[in-house]
């Protein structure tokens, strides 16, 4: 597969997400429950990607704003470790939405006092809308590859590294999925990257995971 | 590229910049029109004074009009400001036909420009009635509110609210201000420069300089606020923080800010202000003219510590401000301040003068942690808070209302 006449090169695109308000907000886990129904798609979504291209600290403890606010704002952590276990890169969001609502059930049922215990924070529902374009840039050489990684702009690697886990059935993030074309030659530095833990970093930092990985993978060992 | 985005590329990062200009590419050839109350002086005007030419650099047909009012009209918006704002008291008849009559009269005047517009940003109320007045309008329109409207006063809400529910989406910073309203309300957080006077690296001659010339001795810690002199930015709550603090820790405060054309109030708060400080040789006053921006620049970079202690705030530029010359910041925990500050990262949000205090004997006493979350500040609004990102933002918006609203995720 390492003939440059049919090799397909990597197009960097790039999102920007736009949050927008819903105008729901809740103080309770009963009202969270009450809501998470009637929420739209995008909601679930922003919840738990939307928090890599918007103000944030690595340091925070949980993976998505669920959890950060039971925590948080309620003070359950028993159920804030339970919402952070769902993980959105393997289900889908709808899935999601279940298994949220399934989680904050039994919650409610075991706990009633947590039903009702108001938080000093409210809980604002946010939806999103998503464009991705083409950047116009691309790059065909395995060898110039880790450095247009590098030199991706945050939203272009979210794109292609943290959202194509989502959007890809199989889980895979784009860069593997076009260093596939390459068989055997790449298939370490593939079996590295399925391995990288996205969630527990920022986007810069995740970067320089992913960038690491390429240029061992792909540059040292001379590939 | 053009040496000024060139600039900007070198801040942000070319690959940013590349994203920025694809996105510009989408509105080439569309015209573009931003409506607001003052040329100088506030937040809104200094966004829009390096957004506007930003956006030209960037090949797109971008202009900016300001509307015209008297004494009574700007007393009637600044009533609707406070009112939206929380205070309570509401708008009169009379300041009602002030407000309506005003625009009526701008509307005439910017008819040709933005009836032809394809987008028309209004910032803010003052504005607002414009949409209501061009029944024959072509393009899109979008309400920009500045101000933190979590809670606002209800009858003047319901004034404000005829006005902005025609508008085809509207912006807010933070959700928490978002009122129920019939069209999409986009989140998008303002924004600063950092290639604008106020923002670019200075000497340490100029810094030193300039604080001699303002009379500002460079002898101790020094606390610094910079916002207009207006009730919501507790001035004197400011002046309890330092003299608290000060039976700990030998500072000096600085309180500097000008006034905008369109703030009546201004010179009411500064009395008070000036009666506050009086007789302590350790704070300085200091009224700036609107086009101070290096003056003030300059007592960011000699600060130690930066406070926007606002009890209300849409957001507080002067926090990014500080936040970019690597100051921690104490600032109000309210508003968008709750966003930038992330308490012990980048600074620390305080809901009394005996919060801000002990946070200003903490950061003072020390050093390492302050230079710490100084680096960490400046990191934080370089991913977050400057004007790129808050123009990509609001192009993607005017793309995104092209869409209609179909899909939440689009190729475009």
């Amino acid at each position: 597969m390492d003939n440059r006449e049919t090799i397909r090169p990597f197009k960097f695109m790039e999102c920007s997400l736009l949050p927008l308000s819903t105008g729901i907000r809740v103080q309770t886990l009963r009202e969270l429950r009450a809501a998470l129904p009637s929420v739209p798609r995008s909601s679930i979504y922003y919840h738990f990607w939307g928090k890599m291209l918007r103000p944030h600290i690595a340091e925070s403890e949980y993976i998505n704003d669920f959890a950060s606010w039971v925590d948080g704002s309620l003070g359950d952590t028993e159920l804030a470790e339970a919402l952070s276990a769902i993980n959105p890169v393997t289900t889908d969001l709808g899935e999601i939405r279940s298994l949220l609502e399934d989680i904050l059930d039994g919650r409610l049922e075991e706990d009633g006092f947590m039903s009702w215990k108001k938080s000093d924070r409210e809980f604002y529902f946010i939806a999103c809308k998503k464009l991705m374009f083409d950047t116009g840039r691309e790059t065909d050489s395995l060898r110039n590859f880790p450095l247009a990684v590098k030199t991706a702009s945050r939203e272009s690697f979210f794109h292609h590294f943290l959202d194509a886990r989502r959007r890809s059935s199989e889980g895979k993030d784009d860069f593997s999925l076009w260093l596939e074309q390459f068989g055997s030659e790449t298939e370490a530095v593939r079996r590295r990257l399925e391995k990288v833990d996205s969630y527990l970093f920022s986007l810069g930092e995740l970067r320089n995971q992913i960038v690491s990985i390429l240029e061992k993978g792909l540059l040292k060992e001379g590939k | 590229m053009s040496s000024i985005l060139q600039k900007y590329g070198e801040v942000i990062g070319f690959p940013a910049m590349d994203g920025l200009m694809a996105i510009a590419d989408r509105l080439r050839g569309k015209k573009i029109v931003h409506v607001n109350s003052t040329k100088a002086g506030g937040g809104v005007a200094e966004i829009l004074l390096s957004m506007v030419p930003l956006s030209r650099e960037l090949g797109l047909d971008v202009s900016w009009e300001v509307i015209e009012g008297d004494e009574a009209f700007f007393a009637c918006t600044k009533t609707l400001h406070n009112s939206l704002q929380g205070m309570s008291g509401g708008l009169s008849d009379l300041q009602g036909e002030a407000y309506m009559e005003t625009n009526r009269r701008n509307a005439e005047r910017l008819r040709p420009i933005l009836e032809e517009a394809d987008y028309v940003f209004i910032h803010d109320p003052q504005p607002a009635a414009l949409l209501n007045l061009m029944p024959e309008r072509k393009g899109k329109w979008v309400w920009r509110c500045h101000i933190d409207v979590s809670a606002p006063n209800r009858s003047v809400w319901r004034f404000v609210k005829k006005q902005v529910e025609g508008y085809d989406a509207s912006i807010f910073s933070l959700p928490d201000f978002a009122q129920p309203l019939p069209h999409p309300q986009y989140l998008i957080t303002p924004s600063i420069d950092p290639l604008s006077e106020k923002n670019i690296t200075l000497s340490r001659a100029e810094v030193v300089r300039t604080c001699e010339d303002l009379g500002v001795p460079l002898d101790k810690p020094m606390i610094l606020q910079v916002s207009r002199f207006d009730h919501f930015k507790d001035p004197l709550g400011v002046i309890e923080s330092y003299r608290i603090a000060k039976e700990h820790v030998d500072i000096r405060l600085v309180l500097a800010g000008g006034g905008a054309t369109d703030d009546p109030e201004a010179g009411e708060v500064l009395e008070r202000v000036r009666e506050a400080a009086a007789g302590d040789p350790d704070i300085s006053v200091l009224l700036l003219p609107s086009d101070a921006h290096r003056t003030i620049n300059a007592l960011q970079t000699a600060s130690d510590v930066v406070m926007q202690k606002s009890t209300k705030e849409g957001f507080g530029l002067t926090v990014s401000e500080g936040m970019w010359k690597k100051k921690p910041v104490i600032g109000g925990d309210v508003g968008g301040i709750r966003l930038q500050i992330i308490n012990r990262f980048n600074g620390f949000r305080v809901r009394s003068p005996e919060g801000a205090a002990i946070r200003i004997r903490y950061l003072l006493t020390h050093r390492w942690k302050r230079e710490r979350m100084g680096v960490n500040a400046r990191q934080y609004v370089l991913e977050n808070f400057l004007i790129t990102g808050q123009l990509r933002n609001y192009l993607s918006l005017l793309i995104s209302l092209d869409g209609g609203e179909g899909q939440w995720e689009r190729w475009i």
